[in-house]
This record gives structure tokens, C-alpha cells and sequence, in this order.
């Protein structure tokens, strides 16, 4: 019965879009998406919870079929939970003008081709969404970017190593259609060339596209430039349909691969967990940040999705429809506390007119609302009790010590070093994320102007999503029982409110916030209201000025040094100095992006190269090109001569 | 609910609020002795928490909530990681469960409170620490997890109830256990901030680790800071000792010994302190590396079936 609800969304979602385009109507549209996008997010979770499929089932054939079962149908809850807000966002965020409703067009296609994805049953109509939903974020840059040269150089490399990648999904999905293996498995033996191709080829272009390290490159690149709404889909959307097809294909259609793979995979997120993080410790700008923390939390989910493959190879169902469960779990939670953090930006930038953290400063007392929804999404991606954050990372973190235990050496030693690697980005993302919010909420104002409250559809949007990120980690119980009965071999486990693991720990989320907040209050009542007057900062007796503020660079700069031989930061200092006196100094220090400088710059400049030479054949002279063509016959004829083409 | 299960509670209760700030006392006492000193006496933590609960607390000119709650989160944080450390296998259930991943996470939870409040005063010596700290804690946190794998490979659990059980015995029940000693202690110096990781005694802002974040508090608010530190040591002393050091199993036993065990750990801190000089800021984390390929070392070993 949930397909109704998700139809009618689905059809508002559209009718909004094209209502969208009008200058009249365009409130009307963006409000009847609104309430599409609540349909299909209720309609989602809904089928996820009473187990149902709708709609056809997958099939080899190359004719177009369309159908939800539970994990799309999870995904598509995401997706409804993630647009509403962020559709809500833009009713004050995008302007009325022909630029701005096309913007919102653009934005409901990109909507509907989302679904598309998730909803694709056979071979055709899934590549086929899957290229619209490379190709419309791009359109939107360059719609909402127009003119600017140097988002449309980045919207290139975004489509240029997307499709790249992309050609990973293509190979997987055709042999998967040839091996009549889109949609069931144990048609693929295990262990077989063709099980590690497909598997590989999977997760180098779904990879690609969810943003895995080191195939990252054009997320931190395209994720800031677009609108802040399309960036909170982009990030909470867009990657983790990427998430759903990897889920897909490794963990459901090619069967149970070696163990090997599993520790590949781990490894791969464990290096996208923590590349992730350090490297967005150094951005300046929130926006880029926010795009290198989504590397670092598909870092984490994926490496549970290995941990989930390990332990299907050690034979443990149990545990690894866990892992798949705690994967799942923060691809939800991470959808949610990204876009409410994505948004947030958005309304700071509209507010300051700037997105530099070191312009930023003291939004909480300015506005207060969006501020406090921002800090509970800071704390919730920082992973702190007893927010939604906290949740996933407690269970990716408990089925990695299942590794050691279930595991033989190599297995083991590899969940060990991933628990460590896990705790340390955990720790990381905290850093980095109390230096977001010290310098973007508290202290002095550091940039010109005084912005006030955003409007109330933009703190509403946010204010909404806050609430997710407390709602999910205090009870991720209610979704964590759906989520196990998701692997495909099978899995049960209790629906409690709390998270519970069998012979282990559990996270009973609603104690540990109301005593939290109880001892809180009571210790605040205790402390009373006796304080002294108020005085500037102490700072051991110096005055805390404005040329004294602390920035980005200087709070990060202990673990700079302690990463020294890894990061490889440069300075630059030059004095200029006048008849002996030093007349000015100036500092320059920056941290190179290591992937970006030692592999993809090479293989830049090399294609340009091979490029170059290959244009050299373009002669434009038509007796050269006719040349070409009778040399090309007499190959062919002579290959026949020989017989290889028998 | 049994005898045993009501006073593991009322130690733990007791323990953890009340006797806390007596550890780091100790630990000075004893460090000052060592050192030819006489120094304070065991109780002066609780003369300085009684001269700051008199005394007003400060407003900062331009700070927001964030300054005024953070206090109070602090010690909600380690109040709670109080009544979720059980000081023996049978022990009451506060709400909170006995999950030592939890444990991290309001140990977490803390810091961000901390450090955000420095980010609130805009105090440079303040942000120095918290970002010391947070920097610190990183690699203390990966250290931290692998010394819990160790354990959890032992005993099966994250549960600290089950931990405690799983870990009896008179000598160390497993060789391991005594490996994921090593890193332990390790993260045990980190967290309690003692030398080399820290310096407890300095007043010197500019070599402030844990102590510098609390320079703009002052009266109840620093009292409650205060007392947040001195609940960090029983609560990573209390893992340690009862899960890391050989202990007997029954409730009575593990509660007989606890003080002894806290007691001796105490000393040895105050031995480190005295014969370790503080370590530059940037080989700690190498410190901590160290004790992490033990514990992996350690894995690698009984997985391989050596150990």
C-alpha cells in the first residue's frame, strides 16, 4: 500500500519542478516538492519497516522495469529525509529569478533521476540514471555559476573523472547482465576471475563516484561550488546512491567474494577515513571542508561494508549482517547531519556574505537558531553521545573488533589497525570540527558587518534536521532491526530502541541522554547565578585583541607538525628588508593534497602529452587521411591473411 | 539484586564522586616525597574545591552559552563515565549500560566541551591547550582502541561487566592481558596528564596541556573542572586495575582489592612522574605508537597462535 504514497511524491516532485519554472509559481512548486519529498521519505521508510517490495523485480532483460524493495527502499527514506529541508532551504535561499527557478527545475530532475537509480530493476535504466545523475549536479553548477571560469574548469574535471571511474560501473554491470547475475546471486562462483573483476570493476567506478580515496579527487572540488541545497544533495544523497550500488553488488549479486577483497575494501576505506579528515583539517573554507568530511564518513562506511564482506567470508552471518546494518546506519545518519551541516553553511554565507572560517565568528549569539541547530550537527558528525554520529561509529567500531576475533592474522591484524584507524579519524574529525565551531559560532566576530537570524524556512530546515541527528542517536535501535533484516542471506535481530549486540556492549541511547542532560541541569542549579561582574578575557594578563584571534591554521598547526613527514607542508616566508631593516615579512604556508600532486597530476600531464603527439595524425590534409584508410585496409587484409581473425 | 550488587554500587557511587579527587592528591603527596619535598597532603584537593565552591565564578565579557554550560557538561560527562565504570563484575545498571566504547565517547564529549569553551574566550593560551589536546588525543584514542581489542580478544566483550569477569585471574589469565598492559599505561599517563605527556605542576601557560583550557574559569566552574579531572583517574584506574592488572574473581575479593590496586597505581604514577622528565609535545605521539604496535604485536601473536 506504500506504493501510492511513493507514486504521488514522486508525481508532486515532478509537477513542483515544472510548476518551479514560473516566476508566479514558483513558491507553489517549491512547496509542492516539499510535501513530494516528505511522501516518498515517509513512503521509504515505511516499506523499509514493514519489509514489502512494490513494484517489478530486478531482471537481465534489457527492457525498462521499475521497483522498490527494502534497501532502495531505505535509500529512497533518505533521499525524502534529506530534499524536504533542503527543498524548505531553498524557498528563501534561491532567488525568484530566471536563474534561480532553473536552479529548481534542474534540482527536481535531479530528484526524480536520484529515484530513478534507486528504483532502476534492470541493466539499461540503471546506467541510464546513474549518467543523469552525474550529468544534472553538473548542469546546476554551471546553471547557478554562470560565468565563472573557474567552476566551469572544475564542473569539467568533475565530469571528467566521474566518467572515467564511471567506466568501473559500466564493465560491472554489463558482465553482471551477461552473467544473468543483476539481481540474484550464486550464479557466480566464488573465488572465480570474473567474481574479482566484476567486484573490482564495481568498486573502482561506484567508488569513484561515492568518493572513495584515491579515486576522491573531484568531490572536494564540485561539492563547494554548487548551491547550498544541491550541495546537501549532492553529499547526503548523491554519494550514498553510489553506496547503494556498491552494497549491491558486493555484498548481494556476486556471491561470497575471498577475503582478500574484504581487507582491499578495508583498506580502501580506511584510507579515505582518515585522508579524509586530516585533509580537511586544513581547509579554510567551510564548504570544501564539509565536502573532504564526507570522504572521511564514507571512509567509515565503507569500512564497514569490508568488515561485512570479512566476516561473510569467516562464515559469520550474524556479524556481518551487522556490519552491513552499521554501514547502512551511517550512510543514514551521515545524509542527515551533512546536509543539515551543508545548509547551515549556506545560511551563514547568505548571512556574512563570506565562507572563509576566518571571517566568520560569534553566529551563535547572532543567530542563535541556525547557529544551535550547526553545533548539535558539529557534534553529531564529531561523533559525540548521544547523537546520531555516535551511534553508527559505536557499531562500525564493534564490528571491527569482531575482525580479530573471527578472523585468522592477516583479517585480524587488518580490523585491528582499522579500529585504531577509526578511533584516531573519530578523534580527528572531533579537532577539526571544535575549530569549525569555535571559529564560525564563538568568540569575537571576525568579519565585517553584522549579519542577523536566517529566515524561518532556512532555520526550520536546519532546526528540522537537528532534531534527526538527536532523534537517530537516541534511538537507533528503531532503525538498526530494519536494517540487519536487509542482508540478503538472511538476519534477524530485535527491535529495541537502544542499540544491542549479542555478547557484547550496548548504547541505551535514551539513558545516557536524560542522564546526561539531568546531571547537567543539576550541576547548572548547583553552580547558582553568583558571578562576578563581567570582565574582558584574563589571558594571563594580556588583552585579547582582535590581531591576537586564533585561526585555522594555528590550531591545527600541533598535529601539522606531529604529520610533518606525511603531509609535507610548505611555508614560504620572504623579508624584505631596506638598508638592513626589516621593512615586512610575509607568511604563506599551505598543505599540498599529496594524491592530488603525486598521482593525478602526472597522469594529467602525461595524457596531455600523449594528447599532443596523437594530434599530431590530424593533419586536416585530405590525401593523409586517405592514406590512413588504405593502410588501415591492407592491416586488416594482411591480419585476415594470417588467419587471426579466425 | 544481591549484597555484592548493592555495594559494588555504593563503591562505585562513593568512589567515583566522593574519594576521586583523593588519587591525584596521592599522587602529589607521594610524588613530593619522593623528591625529598614534603608537599601537600593527600587531601588538598578537597581544601581547593572547598575554597573555589566559596568563591564566584567569573563572566567573560562576549561569550556566549557555550562558555557558561561547559563547566557543567564536563562534569555531566565524567559523571556519567562514573556511574558507567563498574568497580567489579557484579554491578548495579545505571541506565547507561557498561559499554566501554561509550566510555570514550563522553570522554569525548568533555574535550569538545573544553575545547570549545577556549574557542568561546578567545584566550590564546587556552587554545593552545585544547589544541594540544586534541591533537594528543588522536593517537591516544587509536592507542586506547587497540589496548581494547586486546581485551576484547580475551574476553570476548566490550562490556565491562563481562570484561571484568572474563579478565579473572591470579596471575594475568592470559599473556595478552599483560601485553594490552602496555599500551594501557601509555593512554593511562595521556589521560590523567602526567608526566611525560603532561605537566600537572606547571605554571607556566606556555607548556599547559590540560590545564591551560581552564585558565578563564574560576569559582564553582573551575571547582566542577576540577573535579572532572580528578574522576578521569578513577575512571581510567579503576579499568586499569581491574581488568588490565590481575585481579580475583567474586565480588567481595575485587572489592577488597580495589583500593590496594588504586593505591599502587597511584605510586607508580608518582614514580613515573618522578624519574621521567616531560617529553617534548611531538614524540608523544611516537610514545603512543609504540605501545600500539605492542598491542598489535600482541594480536598478530595469539591469532597466529603463539601467545
Amino acid at each position: 500500500m506504500t506504493g501510492v504514497p511513493l507514486l504521488v511524491g514522486l508525481a508532486a516532485i515532478a509537477v513542483g519542478g515544472v510548476l518551479g519554472a514560473g516566476r508566479r509559481t514558483f513558491t507553489v512548486g517549491l512547496l509542492l516538492q516539499v510535501g513530494g519529498a516528505c511522501a516518498v521519505g515517509v513512503a521509504g521508510f515505511w516499506t523499509l519497516a514493514v519489509g514489502g517490495t512494490l513494484g517489478a523485480g530486478f531482471t537481465n532483460a534489457l527492457r525498462p522495469s521499475l521497483g522498490v524493495d527494502g534497501l532502495s527502499a531505505l535509500f529512497l527514506g533518505a533521499l525524502g529525509l534529506v530534499a524536504a529541508p533542503a527543498l524548505t532551504f531553498s524557498l528563501r535561499y534561491l532567488p525568484p529569478s530566471p536563474r534561480g527557478r532553473l536552479v529548481s527545475v534542474l534540482t527536481a530532475g535531479f530528484l526524480l533521476v536520484l529515484a530513478l537509480v534507486l528504483a532502476a530493476r534492470d541493466p539499461v535504466t540503471f546506467l541510464t540514471g546513474w549518467e543523469l545523475m552525474t550529468l544534472l549536479p553538473a548542469a546546476v553548477i554551471l546553471v547557478a555559476r554562470d560565468g565563472d571560469v573557474a567552476a566551469r574548469r572544475t564542473v569539467f574535471t568533475y565530469l571528467a573523472v566521474t566518467h572515467l571511474g564511471g567506466v568501473g560501473t559500466w564493465v560491472a554491470v554489463l558482465l553482471l547482465a551477461r552473467e544473468g547475475a543483476f539481481g540474484t546471486h550464486a550464479t557466480i562462483a566464488t573465488g572465480s576471475a570474473l567474481q574479482v573483476g566484476i567486484a573490482l570493476a564495481a568498486l573502482i567506478g561506484m567508488g569513484t563516484k561515492a568518493g572513495v580515496m584515491p579515486l576522491h579527487v573531484w568531490l572536494p572540488r564540485a561539492h563547494p561550488i554548487a548551491p547550498a541545497p544541491v550541495s546537501a544533495l549532492m553529499s547526503g544523497v548523491m554519494i550514498k546512491v553510489a553506496v547503494y550500488a556498491l552494497v549491491r553488488v558486493l555484498v548481494d549479486w556476486v556471491g561470497v567474494l575471498p577475503i582478500w577483497f574484504g581487507v582491499v575494501v578495508l583498506g580502501a576505506g580506511a584510507l579515505s577515513a582518515v585522508g579524509g579528515v586530516t585533509y580537511a583539517l586544513f581547509q579554510h573554507e567551510l564548504k570544501r571542508l564539509l565536502a573532504l568530511h564526507s570522504i572521511e564518513n564514507i571512509g567509515i562506511i565503507v569500512l564497514a561494508l569490508g568488515a561485512c564482506l570479512i566476516l561473510r567470508s569467516r562464515g559469520s552471518s550474524a556479524w556481518s549482517a551487522f556490519a552491513l546494518a552499521a554501514a547502512l546506519l551511517h550512510t543514514v545518519n551521515h545524509a542527515v547531519f551533512k546536509a543539515l551541516l551543508f545548509l547551515g553553511a549556506g545560511a551563514f554565507e547568505r548571512a556574512t556574505g563570506s565562507l572563509e572560517l576566518d571571517r566568520l565568528g560569534g553566529l551563535l549569539r547572532r543567530m542563535p537558531w541556525t547557529g544551535g541547530a550547526f553545533l548539535v550537527g558539529a557534534m553529531a558528525i564529531a561523533g559525540l553521545p548521544p547523537l546520531n554520529g555516535f551511534a553508527s561509529e559505536w557499531l562500525t567500531m564493534q564490528v571491527l573488533l569482531r575482525l580479530p576475533v573471527y578472523g585468522g592474522v592477516g583479517d585480524g591484524i587488518a580490523g585491528a589497525v582499522a579500529l585504531a584507524v577509526l578511533a584516531a579519524t573519530a578523534a580527528l574529525a572531533l579537532l577539526c570540527f571544535v575549530k569549525v565551531v569555535g571559529l564560525v559560532l564563538l568568540g569575537p566576530r571576525r568579519g565585517a558587518g553584522t549579519p542577523g537570524e536566517a529566515p524561518a524556512p532556512m532555520a526550520a530546515a536546519v532546526g528540522v534536521l537537528a532534531l534527526g541527528c538527536v532523534v537517530l542517536g537516541v534511538a537507533p535501535g528503531l532503525l538498526f532491526g530494519s536494517l540487519v533484516r536487509l542482508a540478503p542471506w538472511g538476519a534477524n535481530a530485535p527491535t529495541h530502541a537502544a542499540l544491542r549486540l549479542p555478547g557484547t556492549g550496548s548504547v541505551p541511547g535514551i539513558g545516557i541522554a536524560v542522564l546526561l542532560v539531568a546531571l547537567t541541569a543539576t550541576l547548572l542549579l548547583m553552580r547558582g547565578r553568583r558571578v562576578a561582574a563581567p570582565a574582558p578575557g584574563w589571558a594571563c594578563g594580556q588583552l585579547v585583541e582582535a590581531p591576537l584571534n586564533w585561526t585555522s591554521a594555528g590550531f591545527t598547526k600541533p598535529l601539522r607538525l606531529v604529520l610533518e613527514v606525511v603531509l609535507r607542508p610548505r611555508r614560504e616566508i620572504t623579508v624584505r628588508t631596506e638598508g638592513g631593516v626589516v621593512q615586512e615579512v610575509t607568511y604563506q604556508g599551505h598543505v599540498p593534497h599529496l594524491i592530488d600532486e603525486r598521482i593525478y597530476a602526472p597522469v594529467a600531464r602525461a595524457a596531455l602529452v600523449v594528447a599532443a603527439h596523437a594530434r599530431r595524425l590530424q593533419s586536416g590534409s585530405l590525401g593523409m587521411y586517405v592514406a590512413y584508410l588504405i593502410g588501415l585496409v591492407v592491416v586488416l587484409l594482411g591480419a585476415a591473411r594470417i588467419g587471426l581473425f579466425r | 539484586m544481591n549484597a555484592a550488587t548493592i555495594a559494588a554500587g555504593a563503591v562505585q557511587l562513593v568512589g567515583g564522586v566522593v574519594l576521586a579527587p583523593l588519587l591525584p592528591g596521592l599522587v602529589q603527596h607521594w610524588k613530593a616525597r619522593l623528591q625529598g619535598r614534603r608537599g601537600p597532603t593527600p587531601v588538598q584537593p578537597y581544601r581547593d574545591l572547598r575554597r573555589l565552591w566559596g568563591k564566584s565564578a567569573v563572566a567573560v565579557e562576549g561569550t556566549s552559552v557555550v562558555y557558561r554550560l561547559a563547566p557543567s557538561v564536563v562534569a555531566a560527562s565524567l559523571g556519567a563515565a562514573v556511574l558507567l565504570v563498574p568497580v567489579a563484575a557484579q554491578a548495579p545498571d545505571w541506565g547507561l549500560g557498561h559499554d566501554v566504547l561509550v566510555l570514550v565517547g563522553l570522554l569525548a564529549l568533555a574535550r569538545f566541551a573544553v575545547a570549545a569553551s577556549s574557542w568561546d574566550t578567545g584566550n590564546g593560551f587556552s587554545l593552545m591547550g585544547a589544541s594540544r589536546d586534541l591533537t594528543l588525543s588522536a593517537f591516544v584514542e587509536g592507542t586506547l582502541l587497540v589496548s581494547l581489542a586486546v581485551a576484547t580478544l580475551v574476553t570476548g566483550t566490550t562490556d565491562l561487566r563481562a570484561m571484568i569477569a572474563g579478565s579473572v585471574g591470579g596471575a594475568w589469565s592470559s599473556p595478552l592481558l599483560a601485553i594490552g598492559a602496555v599500551p594501557f599505561a601509555m593512554v593511562v599517563l595521556a589521560e590523567t596528564g602526567r608526566q611525560p605527556v603532561d605537566n600537572p605542576d606547571t605554571h607556566l601557560e606556555l607548556t599547559m596541556i590540560h590545564e591551560g583550557p581552564l585558565l578563564e574559569y574560576a569559582g564553582r566552574d573551575l571547582a566542577y573542572l576540577q573535579w572532572a579531572i580528578a574522576a578521569r583517574h578513577w575512571v581510567v584506574l579503576v579499568i586499569a586495575a581491574q581488568i588490565f592488572l590481575p585481579h580475583p574473581g567474586g565480588p567481595w575479593w575485587q572489592l577488597g582489592i580495589l583500593p590496594v590496586a588504586l593505591g599502587l597505581l597511584c605510586g607508580l604514577l608518582a614514580v613515573t612522574e618522578t624519574l621521567v622528565a616531560k617529553m617534548r609535545l611531538l614524540e608523544v605521539p611516537r610514545l603512543l605508537a609504540v605501545g600500539a604496535l605492542v598491542a598489535l604485536l600482541g594480536i598478530a601473536a595469539r591469532l597466529a597462535g603463539i601467545a
